[in-house]
């Protein structure tokens, strides 16, 4: 039997119900004071986009039973004591994030573009060489500037949110669309205020559509490398 | 290319979650070799994905 994991708690284990994905036991796996969720899978069974989908609504459901980190979708273990071995090694770090996520939720900012970018200033030159080299110095610029924009953009939510760096992760310009990804890790009782605060600030930003998402469990800030 | 929408958005933030984040623990197995494909088919933005896709394969050559 397989176990397809989806979170790790510190034990007793909250109760919860039995279903895991596709209504297979969900399972308890417990190594010292640490524990892994997850389903009793079989190996020869494809994971496809409904089960990432399910994965994430059951560590939703447990996290809202008990603190937990979430696992990365598709790791499993051949067996149980695989698995309390793979906690055994990774104790002390589980611990440290698991305290540093207690009682926290993610939300979830991505802020697009809302025009493409556009290239200007080509000053018009003789010469397909120089003209490439021309077209390929404003392409730069283009990009230096939208890059600089988007840091800019996150300097000013994590200023106007008030919040610690240790608590927000970002990325910009990971494509042509997207200016920022940004996750923000707030306690989750006061989740829909952050989140208000995050759709009011973001709201300012005339040159990006903004996406906000969450509450969600900790993925960003669950790693423990 | 398909312009990204708020929803497109929504769904590949949640799926790079899922795939990229989270405790990677010691000694896994990842079952499934074409399951990351499989999420990504049908959300028809290559976008994101295909870089999610790519990395996912290296880290499998990797490991």
């Amino acid at each position: 039997m397989t176990l397809l994991a989806h979170a790790i708690a510190a034990s007793p284990p909250a109760a919860l119900p039995h279903d895991g994905l596709r209504g297979r036991p969900l399972a308890w796996s417990e190594a010292g004071d640490l524990g892994l969720w997850s389903t009793e899978w079989a190996p020869d069974i494809k994971l496809e986009r409904p089960d990432a989908l399910e994965h994430h609504r059951l560590v939703e459901r447990i996290c809202a039973a008990q603190p937990c980190l979430p696992v990365r979708f598709g790791t499993a273990f051949a067996t149980p004591d695989d698995a309390r071995a793979s906690l055994d090694k990774r104790s002390a770090a589980l611990h440290e994030a698991l305290a540093r996520v207690a009682g926290k939720s993610e939300l979830a900012l991505t802020l697009l573009w809302r025009e493409p970018s556009a290239v200007a200033g080509i000053p018009s030159v003789t010469g397909p060489g120089r003209q490439y080299m021309e077209i390929r110095r404003a392409e730069f610029a283009a990009r230096g500037a939208r890059r600089a924009r988007a840091d800019a953009l996150v300097e000013e939510v994590i200023a106007e949110l008030s919040i610690e760096r240790p608590l927000v992760w970002h990325e910009t310009c990971t494509s042509d669309g997207v200016a920022v990804s940004l996750a923000v890790l707030v306690p989750t009782e006061r989740a829909g205020e952050r989140k208000s605060q995050l759709e009011q600030i973001a709201a300012r930003f005339a040159d990006v559509i903004p996406v906000l998402n969450g509450p969600w469990p900790p993925y960003t800030f669950a790693r423990t490398e | 290319m398909k312009e990204l929408t708020a929803e497109d958005t929504s769904l590949l933030e949640l799926v790079d979650r899922l795939l990229n984040k989270g405790v990677v623990l010691a000694g896994e197995a990842t079952i499934s070799v074409a399951g990351v494909d499989l999420i990504y088919l049908g959300l028809n933005v290559v976008l994101a994905a295909v870089e999610t896709v790519d990395k996912a394969q290296e880290r499998r050559r990797a490991s």
